[in-house]
């Protein structure tokens, strides 16, 4: 009966539909880090803040989320775009220091996030919300699949796919590894590390914004729920190396299957021992994460 | 001459003042201060509450305000602070509002902990506060004297009245998923023997963090184990994630109990019609017309707020508001006759007829709601049952 479990369809979608949520919303945070060193805790507050724009465009204007998702990314990204003339570009001109980055940053986006969460839940009260949308239970064999996680899954592989192309194929985009691989030298052969910086902070607000929507579509969520989705983002990262967008997915997939296994295997009581668990056994044999090395070299 | 006609011109001007004073104290607004969990992570229980005493203030200002024993109507303004959902703060703001800010009364916070938190507060200034949202077997040991809970949904009794409602149904099997919260863990401690005693066997027995975002694998057992009945000790977020990955894992028990979220309007919001026929922990609902109250406040809440209130929490909140309204419409202000009066009155509420033994309410039946159409109807005990038990046949 347990291998008929393990081997079944239903937890394999599981752990698809979760690995890619995690893939998401790991890769805004890993873009941001990668190029500027910014560490963004209130990433997981633009995923509830997509959660509730999603909420709002279907409960008030009728807008169903995979159409309003377009609008929803868009948006993220003008945040993006916006918080980074107005506050990091400064930070990032001021302070020559990495180390010093990273801890302004910190504060910067710590207290980004808790004006985020209270002008929300001031503004829309802390009662939890959710909608119904794509609920039919669809069946491929013996497993079941709910839409609107069929659409979950779909749309972040899109999105992910996406993102590694241009990362992959266009001139802004491989500008942004080699930002990533090297700031010093990539300043040295004329890339225009300003546009990169600027580009990453809207691909990361704008992919956090879409993974709220995804979010909004399968859970109920208030304006509290986004630190752990910081915390599932930044596990993902640390594990495929900080930077590395390509192990980044590969994390969030590996993490999704431990998550869905792990607990088939042992109790769902054992879900953070098992996700904490992988993360720190994997950094004692990886410190650079489970990609770091090879893509250096 | 002039001096002494100046000192008696003093002395009068301050008499008048002090009068002045006193009667501004009997005749100015009467203050009721608590403190709410409106940030942290209980923040999202919150405004089940929060409303009602919003809706309570309106309504007695708009009657001209809350009537005093022997002295006129008099309005009533609240004072309340953020507790962080920290019960620790709520301590410090209690001791603040009775001692800094010297309210006239006070009004609960939200959860089990923050009550039994404050009750020592309470018994230090010897300051009476009707509770509402707390349940818990812990109750029990708060000294009584300036603390009541109206609840009936105390886990032991729970434990006892759910196995009844199952024994009337014929289940034979069960499987018990428990949220490893206090409440939960508390109504398993007495659900698990008193299923034992009934000869009602538990198929499936598991626990599950707070922070729970896929349950697939541990219905995947239930769904092999098919049992005539599922108790899901959950939480209001698991309530919603339970329900949803029921239904599309297709889990087929008759008799589905989810704990703790089904009360609320957000949960039927959350899932639908796949809410249709899930029991739930609950005492009140309107349609009962032998609590003429409730009616009225079920329709100026969904009117006020254009929702549902929460079948437990808002009832709950209501029936403290009527109990301390009744207490100073009798005996005043006055702490201690107020702490007496509470101890040994029988109150008319939304709920019914509600007196104390000790700190517990001692009428209110334990009781069972389940969610048909689109509201949730009593079902149990038969005494107050608005409906009967309907098997859950789809999602």
């Amino acid at each position: 009966m347990w291998l008929d479990t393990l081997l079944s369809g239903q937890l394999l979608f599981s752990a698809l539909v979760t690995g890619s949520l995690y893939a998401i919303v790991a890769v805004g945070l890993n873009l941001v880090y990668g190029t500027m060193r910014l560490l963004n805790v209130a990433h997981g507050d633009l995923v509830m803040g997509g959660a509730y724009l999603a909420y709002w465009s279907l409960t008030l204007l009728g807008v169903p989320p995979l159409l309003s998702l377009w609008m929803i990314g868009l948006g993220g990204a003008l945040i993006g775009l916006a918080l980074y003339r107005s506050m990091f570009r400064r930070l990032l001109i001021a302070s020559a220091d990495p180390g010093r980055v990273e801890a302004n940053s910190l504060l910067l986006f710590f207290g980004i996030s808790i004006l985020v969460q209270n002008t929300i839940a001031w503004f829309a009260t802390p009662t939890p919300r959710a909608y119904l949308y794509l609920d039919d239970v669809y069946k491929l064999g013996d497993t079941a699949m709910t839409g609107n996680r069929i659409a979950s899954l779909v749309t972040a592989a899109a999105t992910c796919a996406g993102i590694w192309l241009y990362l992959r194929h266009h001139v802004v985009g491989l500008a942004l590894r080699a930002v990533i691989d090297s700031p010093l030298a990539a300043r040295i052969v004329g890339v225009n590390v300003e546009q990169v910086h600027r580009t990453s902070f809207v691909l990361g607000f704008a992919s956090a914004s879409v993974a709220g929507v995804l979010v909004s579509m399968m859970e109920q969520f208030s304006p509290f729920v986004g630190f752990p989705f910081s915390i599932a983002a930044f596990i993902v990262c640390i594990l495929g190396g900080l930077g590395n967008i390509g192990a980044g997915f590969v994390a969030a997939l590996f993490l999704g299957v431990i998550e869905t296994y792990g607990i088939a295997l042992t109790s769902l009581n054992w879900r953070s021992v098992l996700l904490y668990g992988v993360f720190v056994a994997t950094l004692l044999a990886f410190p650079q994460g489970l990609f770091g090395r090879r893509v250096r070299s | 001459m002039t001096r002494r006609r100046d000192m008696i011109f003093a002395a009068a001007f301050a008499a008048a003042l002090f009068a002045g004073s006193v009667a501004q104290a009997q005749s100015g607004p009467i203050r009721l201060g608590f403190s709410m969990s409106r940030t942290g992570f209980l923040a999202q229980a919150m405004p089940d509450q929060v409303n009602v005493y919003e809706l309570w203030k309106e309504q007695v200002n708009a009657r001209g305000g809350l009537v005093v024993a022997g002295g006129a109507r008099r309005p009533i303004e609240f004072v309340d602070y953020d507790n962080q959902s920290k019960p620790d703060v709520s301590v410090r703001i209690y001791e603040k509002l009775i001692t800094d800010d010297k309210v006239d009364l006070l009004l609960a916070p939200w959860g089990t902990p923050f009550h039994i938190a404050v009750a020592p507060i309470l018994e230090k200034y010897k300051f009476p506060m009707v509770g509402n949202t707390a349940a818990s077997v812990a109750v029990r040991q708060v000294k009584a004297g300036y603390i009541w809970f109206p609840t009936s949904a105390i886990p032991d009794r729970l434990g006892v009245e759910l196995v009844a409602l199952l024994k009337t149904q014929n289940v034979k099997t069960a499987v018990l998923l428990c949220n490893v919260l206090p409440f939960s863990k508390e109504i398993k401690t007495f659900l698990e023997p008193e299923l034992k005693k009934a000869g009602i066997e538990i198929k499936l027995n598991t626990e599950y963090p707070p922070d729970v975002k896929d349950m697939t694998s541990m219905l995947t057992q239930v769904k092999q184990a098919n049992p005539d009945a599922v108790l899901a000790l959950a939480y209001p977020g698991d309530s919603v994630l339970y329900t949803k990955q029921a239904k599309e894992l297709g889990i087929a028990a008759p008799f589905q109990f989810v704990a703790i979220g089904p009360s609320g309007s957000s949960y039927t919001a959350a899932v639908g019609k796949s809410a249709n026929n899930i029991v739930t922990i609950g005492h009140w609902a309107p349609e009962r017309s032998e609590w003429p109250g409730a009616k009225a406040f079920n329709d100026d809440y969904v009117k006020r707020f254009k929702d549902q209130p929460d079948y437990l929490n808002s009832a709950l909140a209501w029936m403290s508001l009527e109990i301390l309204e009744q207490a100073v419409a009798k005996v005043g202000l006055d702490k201690e006759k107020l702490r007496e009066y509470i101890s040994q009155t029988t109150f008319d509420t939304i709920n019914g007829k509600v007196k104390f033994n000790g700190v517990e309410n001692a009428i209110t039946p334990t009781a069972f709601l389940q969610i048909q159409g689109d509201s949730p109807k009593l079902i149990w005990p038969p005494s107050i049952a608005t409906s009967t038990f309907r098997p859950k046949k789809d999602w």
